[in-house]
């Protein structure tokens, strides 16, 4: 069976290297043999969201983030189909916040989001800039995710399971602890990094949910992760120091 | 008499002799800083000093060798010129700078000044220091988490522009929508120069495109041609915007075998043939700024290609070394569109049938510290020519997620090792198997690497014979 991969906006939301998730997921497929085609959608394109196996959202600069947000608008009865049915899907950063009922503007005019989720988030007097450690139990699985945020927007999670726990850095609004959330299999969370390529532990459980939407839930075959795992290693070591 | 600018300078100055007997650091930023704390209003006394006028090179890439090509050929012309040559772009360096060349009162004798100023930073100094003339080479993604996105930079180049009066002239890139949109919205009269786009120019790296949209309107922007990253001839179906006709347009260009690029240059009532010892379309751009603000500071022409045509690049800029029989290139990189540049040119390295690659990444505040921008880079194009490579050596202070991005892009992981320490890393790739050696390094990755090296390794000044051939 062929693993699908759509990557939403591509042209549109490349801020940050964020493409590098869906590089991440779809090597690690192929590395174990299993064919990866990814699809690439731009604004006004057809899509059937539940034919996919894996949906990557990106975030953009603010005008980017406003076309998306319109086009998204019209797919959004396509998509929550999609999700109520198991799409596992990566958002970040913007698409994180698209996920969510609203962004409120400094100047108090609210931008809805998609509504698929029920985290808010509101403007922030200065950005959340720099590296993050979260600590974060995936299915069962205790791991440490590393990243780099960047982010003005302050997300309420409102109820919404967060991904992790802060360590290090700002997280969701740099008060409640919290870092990005989880709802079914939509992921969400503000790191870039990118996020999946150094956090090789959330990268195959996103691919063994896609699997097991599909039917086909065995076990991943292990891959030797000794460079993902120095370069995540090496990021908790500079901001946790000896306690790491 | 000013105690305060006194005591500024010879601190400063101190700072320069400091660093030059110790041998540490370059001396290009910190007597600066120490002067701007004693004096924080000091580079109000070198305003208007300059007799014939103040020229700031700003943009993303090529501000360094652009404004070392101007300051070559304003010296050539004959006049006396004060510049900050070292990469040195901040308040910091600017300071340094006229600290170096004036006297311990902060008088300066000089025609120009040349100076490469940050984007960041451009309107903090044109706040202090008023510009005849800005050119402005491009804007590309760089560094975001300093600067916020390249959207906001843009218009902070653009808002400290309008805050200029009208006798500031542009030199600006057409080929380059967010630069040339400068005129139009700041009003000043603008010079243009820009490259013929033909289609054999074009090379891919789309992912690193920045401008998308109109910059004037916000409609997407069409374009027949891309030269390099969104270079190129645009024009937008919504307000009409596009690429401006050029005042100066090269055609017909060629990289030689020799290791340089010639091109034709239109004037509107002239032309030229321009060669540069240096490879690269972008070294073109670079050139083509110089020439168009030193002509429209009235330098004879002849004398500009002259000064072009013997330019010597500055550190890490394409830098040529000879370690026994091998050259090693030594390159900084800062930012995707610089880095495929520079990986065009390495696999372009037809002579060279195996080389040994060294990466140096750091993410200190002047590299950068989201190296996030390591992802936009097209390192793809290297793992579909394994065979022009023997080794990949990953260092600096991010060597593991060097190693792990050419890991993903699918460069067999036996072909890439990580070495954090500088000097154990440069002896690998010198000692390798490889018979050439190519060195990138981020900007505080660059100088470690370029000591080392350079203690080993002879400099070669001549491009004749270790050059590489074409980029494309």
């Amino acid at each position: 069976m062929t693993i699908t991969v759509c990557h939403l906006y591509p042209d549109l939301l490349n801020l940050y290297g964020d493409r590098g998730n869906v590089m991440a997921f779809t090597q690690r497929c192929r590395w174990r043999g299993m064919p990866v085609r990814i699809i690439e959608v731009n604004l006004g394109d057809q899509v059937q969201f539940e034919d996919y196996d894996f949906l990557f959202i990106g975030g953009g600069s603010d005008r980017e983030q406003g076309l998306m947000a319109q086009d998204m608008t019209n797919r959004v009865d396509n998509l929550r189909r999609a999700v109520d049915d198991g799409l596992v899907v990566l958002a970040i950063c913007g698409g994180y916040q698209l996920m969510g009922k609203y962004y409120r503007m400094p100047d108090g005019n609210a931008i809805p989001g998609l509504g698929l989720m029920e985290h808010y988030t509101e403007a922030g007097d200065n950005r959340l800039i720099g590296n993050v450690v979260v600590e974060a139990e995936l299915d069962g699985i205790k791991t440490r995710l590393v990243g780099f945020e960047n982010h003005g927007g302050r997300t309420i999670l409102n109820g919404t399971r967060p991904l992790g726990k802060v360590v290090h850095g700002g997280g969701n609004n740099g008060s409640d602890g919290t870092e990005g959330a989880r709802y079914k299999n939509v992921f969400c969370s503000y790191l870039h990094g990118p996020l999946l390529p150094k956090n090789p532990t959330l990268t195959d459980l996103l691919i063994t949910l896609s699997l097991q939407r599909r039917g086909r839930g065995r076990l991943l075959e292990p891959l030797d992760d000794n460079f993902e795992d120095r370069a995540n290693q090496a990021m908790v070591k500079k901001l946790l120091g000896r306690k790491a | 008499m000013n105690v305060r600018l006194i005591l500024a300078v010879i601190v400063a100055r101190l700072a320069m002799l400091a660093s030059r007997l110790t041998g540490r650091g370059r001396g290009s930023s910190l007597p600066g800083k120490l002067a701007l704390r004693i004096y924080p209003d000091i580079l109000k006394h070198y305003r208007g000093q300059p007799r014939k006028g103040v020229i700031m090179v700003t943009g993303t890439n090529g501000k360094t060798t652009t404004n070392n090509m101007l300051m070559g050929i304003l010296e050539q012309a004959g006049h006396k010129v004060v510049a900050n040559l070292e990469g040195a772009n901040l308040m910091t360096g600017v300071v340094t700078a006229f600290i170096r060349s004036g006297s311990i009162t902060g008088r300066i004798s000089r025609d120009y000044a040349a100076l490469e100023v940050d984007e960041a930073v451009f309107p903090l100094v044109t706040s202090w220091i008023k510009p005849d003339m800005v050119v402005v080479t491009n804007f590309f993604r760089d560094q975001l988490d300093r600067y916020g996105e390249l959207d906001t930079t843009v218009k902070k180049v653009l808002e400290a522009l309008k805050k200029l009066s009208g006798n500031v002239k542009l030199i600006l890139n057409s080929d380059d929508p967010l630069v040339a949109r400068l005129a139009a919205d700041s009003g000043l009269p603008a010079l243009y120069y820009g490259v013929l786009p033909v289609q054999g120019l074009s090379t891919g790296a789309s992912y690193s495109r920045e401008a998308k949209f109109c910059p004037l309107c916000g409609a997407v922007l069409h374009y027949g041609i891309y030269i390099y990253s969104q270079l190129g001839n645009y024009s937008c179906p919504g307000c009409g915007f596009a690429r401006p006709n050029p005042d100066l347009e090269a055609s017909a260009v060629l990289e030689e075998g020799t290791g340089g690029i010639k091109a034709m240059v239109r004037g509107t009532e002239d032309h030229w043939e321009i060669r540069l010892p240096v490879r690269g379309i972008h070294n073109l751009y670079n050139a083509l700024a110089a020439f168009s603000a030193s002509l429209s500071l009235g330098v004879n022409p002849q004398t500009a290609l002259a000064s072009l045509g013997n330019y010597l690049p500055a550190t890490g800029r394409m830098e040529s070394f000879r370690y026994h029989n091998r050259r090693v290139l030594l390159n900084l990189v800062k930012n995707p569109t610089g880095f495929n540049r520079a990986l065009c040119a390495l696999l372009g390295d037809h002579g060279a049938p195996k080389q040994e690659i060294l990466i140096a990444i750091n993410d200190n505040d002047a590299d950068g510290r989201d190296i996030s921008w390591l992802w936009d880079v097209d390192f793809e194009m290297l793992a579909l020519h394994p065979e022009k490579f023997s080794r990949f050596v990953c260092s600096g202070q991010r060597a593991e997620d060097m190693a792990l991005r050419l890991k993903y892009a699918g460069v067999p992981v036996w072909m890439v090792e990580i070495e954090r320490e500088y000097r154990q890393a440069v002896d690998q790739v010198l000692n390798g198997k490889g018979e050439s050696v190519g060195i990138l390094a981020t900007y505080t990755a660059l100088w470690p690497v370029e000591k080392i090296l350079s203690r080993q390794a002879e400099r070669v000044k001549e491009h004749d014979d270790y050059s590489l051939s074409s980029v494309s």
